[in-house]
């Protein structure tokens, strides 16, 4: 693990890909409908709270991900398709860090990004544009990032990445050539729980909050929607599965649950054999932080 | 050393409706690109799987003894009410009325949205289960709703009805309940089923070093450890759970032997030991042949 980098992200990073010959596609989706979830603690506690789906106004990217009477909320506005397989292309080809731009409504012409994935993409906007928008408003995504390889590193794939994310998530390499990459938690391996056995290409990894530390200090970490994260032992390159030596890295997108073996939801970017990778703390490591037109 | 007490005699039997679910196929159908290859195992009749063989017998996946049985619903299933009353032990007839065998395991149910339908498995013979077709009506006997063991309260059972608990191989000694197993598997071993409540579908085992050598059969007993049932299935350090294997392997990663939870409980008050008797397969083959003689579950 090396340390804090000083100043936020570098401008570039060093690390060449294949993104020129990356199909760019545009997808329409609908804004569903928010759900009130049924839920059950551990010890038994039986509560009615908001759930997934809809539009979220507060709490939005960089706010805590675990401190809200909610269960598995979902950053910004939750987009689906009616067709599943349209909403399959969907779930698949959009990539965090992607444009989207509302078609219709009160908030139509206005942009937002794709932050994340759970049973939906989930799009952020400027909290203005949030109080506009409804579940059954239109939606293009601009899907950009499916197929996307860093050169020479066959051992590590890339799922939901639009690669202005990756020349951003990363910070150059190691002199041995492995690719830097900032994240601001590191998960144990015993926090994965419900996204197992899912493909790590759509929805996302339940992670227990109480078992994330600040890499490099074993410190408690500060859960924040949209922080960069990595959790040990993972290996996403297919279905989301437990393997010794790898790891996976993504994005924090959903909220807490109360539930036992759900928790906040990590959306995967990246998988790779753990000496493959140099994992580099950075607090700043969050889409809060990432502007994707000054990346691209 | 004794048996538990429980409250069988408080339990009520609910007739519950279900159809021979039809065989469903998931992933990619040409198994190209290197990904794995397309095997039955989701719903159907599967003639000629039955408790206690092997699992690594049949190239199946997530394929389980027997016929599929799951709620009628239009569109997909998810688990209704027969999935969530149902107890394995469970006496199943046809519409007709004809005695068809017993439930003997559940699968599915990841979440809302996410899922692939949930599955019932029931055991039969083989000349009944030449003659059942998909989409055909059975009722299942459902009884356990309910059933706990008042001088253990810590202890959660889940999915049993009283002819399963007679089955299990379980003894009080000194106060505590000692459950006999065939296998022992760390938290990070079980997979897909985490998150969800423990009457609905499996967990699979997932980690091929934790199953290396351990052929495993349909019906076997396994526990886990540092695993909660009692609200959800959730990692908790200082408790086990305990299940029965009723499906084979997945072909996708994360995906593996699917256990059917039975019980768990703080540590301290259920102990795990190994044992040859804990493969209840042949004696729930054996029950499935004899519910046409047999008067009731809730005899003794």
């Amino acid at each position: 693990m090396g340390t804090e980098l000083p100043g936020g992200p570098p401008a570039a990073a060093d690390l060449p890909t294949n993104a020129s010959s990356l199909v760019r596609t545009r997808l329409t989706g609908l804004v569903t409908a928010a759900s009130a979830n049924a839920v059950v603690s551990p010890a038994g506690l039986a509560q009615v709270l908001p759930g997934q789906g809809g539009v979220l106004i507060s709490p939005t990217l960089g706010e805590a991900a675990t401190d809200w009477q909610s269960d598995h909320l979902e950053v910004g506005a939750s987009v689906g398709h009616a067709d599943p397989a349209a909403d399959q292309a969907l779930q698949i080809l959009a990539c965090v860090g992607n444009r989207a731009v509302v078609l219709d409504g009160p908030a139509a012409s206005v942009s937002g990004m794709v932050v994340g994935k759970h049973g939906a993409v989930l799009v952020t906007f400027p909290r203005s544009a949030l109080r506009l928008i409804g579940p059954g408003d239109q939606l293009v995504i601009e899907a950009f990032g499916a197929g996307l390889q860093i050169t020479g590193q066959d051992q590590v794939v890339l799922h939901s990445c639009d690669p202005a994310l990756l020349g951003w998530m990363a910070g150059g390499r190691e002199p041995d050539g492995r690719p830097r990459i900032r994240v601001a938690a590191l998960f144990a391996r015993e926090a994965a729980g419900a996204g197992l056995g899912m493909s790590a290409r759509r929805f996302n990894l339940d992670l227990d909050p109480a078992l994330a530390s600040r890499p490099g200090t074993g410190a408690a970490a500060a859960l924040r929607l949209g922080d960069i994260v990595a959790v040990l032992d993972q290996d996403h390159r297919r279905e989301r599965r437990f393997r010794a030596g790898w790891l996976a890295v993504g994005v924090l997108c959903h909220g807490r649950s109360a539930a036992g073996g759900h928790g906040v939801g990590m959306a995967t970017l990246l998988s790779a054999p753990a000496d493959r990778i140099s994992l580099v703390a950075d607090s700043e490591a969050s889409l809060r932080a990432f502007r994707p037109e000054a990346s691209r | 050393m004794s048996r538990p007490r429980d409250n069988r005699a408080a339990l009520v039997t609910v007739a519950a409706e279900g159809i021979v679910a039809p065989a469903r196929c998931y992933g990619d159908p040409a198994g190209t690109a290197g990904g794995p290859p397309l095997l039955p195992g989701c719903g159907g009749v599967a003639v000629g799987v039955h408790m206690g063989d092997e699992l690594d017998s049949w190239l199946g996946d997530h394929l389980m003894p027997g016929a599929c049985v799951e709620d009628r619903a239009d569109g997909q299933p998810g688990p209704g009410s027969l999935h969530l009353l149902a107890c394995l032990g469970n006496r199943v007839r046809l519409g007709s009325g004809e005695q068809l065998g017993v439930v003997v395991g559940k699968r599915g149910g990841l979440a809302p949205g996410f899922l692939p339908p949930s599955l019932l498995a029931v055991e039969a013979p083989d000349a009944l289960l030449e003659r059942v077709c998909p989409g055909q009506r059975v009722i299942v006997e459902t009884l356990g709703r309910g059933l706990l063991l008042p001088d253990h309260p810590g202890v959660c059972l889940a999915n049993l009805s009283p002819a399963m608990l007679d089955l299990l191989p379980l003894a009080v000694r000194a106060g505590r309940l000692e459950v006999t197993v065939r296998a022992w598997f760390p938290p990070w071993a079980v997979s897909t089923g985490i998150g969800q409540d423990a009457w609905i579908g499996d967990v699979d085992i997932a980690d091929e070093e934790a199953l290396a050598g351990r052929s495993l059969r349909y019906g076997d007993l396994v526990g886990i450890s540092e695993l909660d049932s009692s609200a959800g299935r959730f990692r908790r350090p200082g408790y086990v759970s305990v299940g029965l294997v009723c499906h084979g392997p997945g072909t996708q990663d994360g995906h593996g032997p699917g256990v059917c939870i039975l019980l768990s409980g703080p540590a301290d008050e259920v102990t795990c030991v190994q044992g040859a008797e804990a493969s209840l397969g042949p004696l729930l083959a054996e029950l499935a042949v004899g519910c046409n003689s047999r008067p009731s579950d809730k005899g003794s």
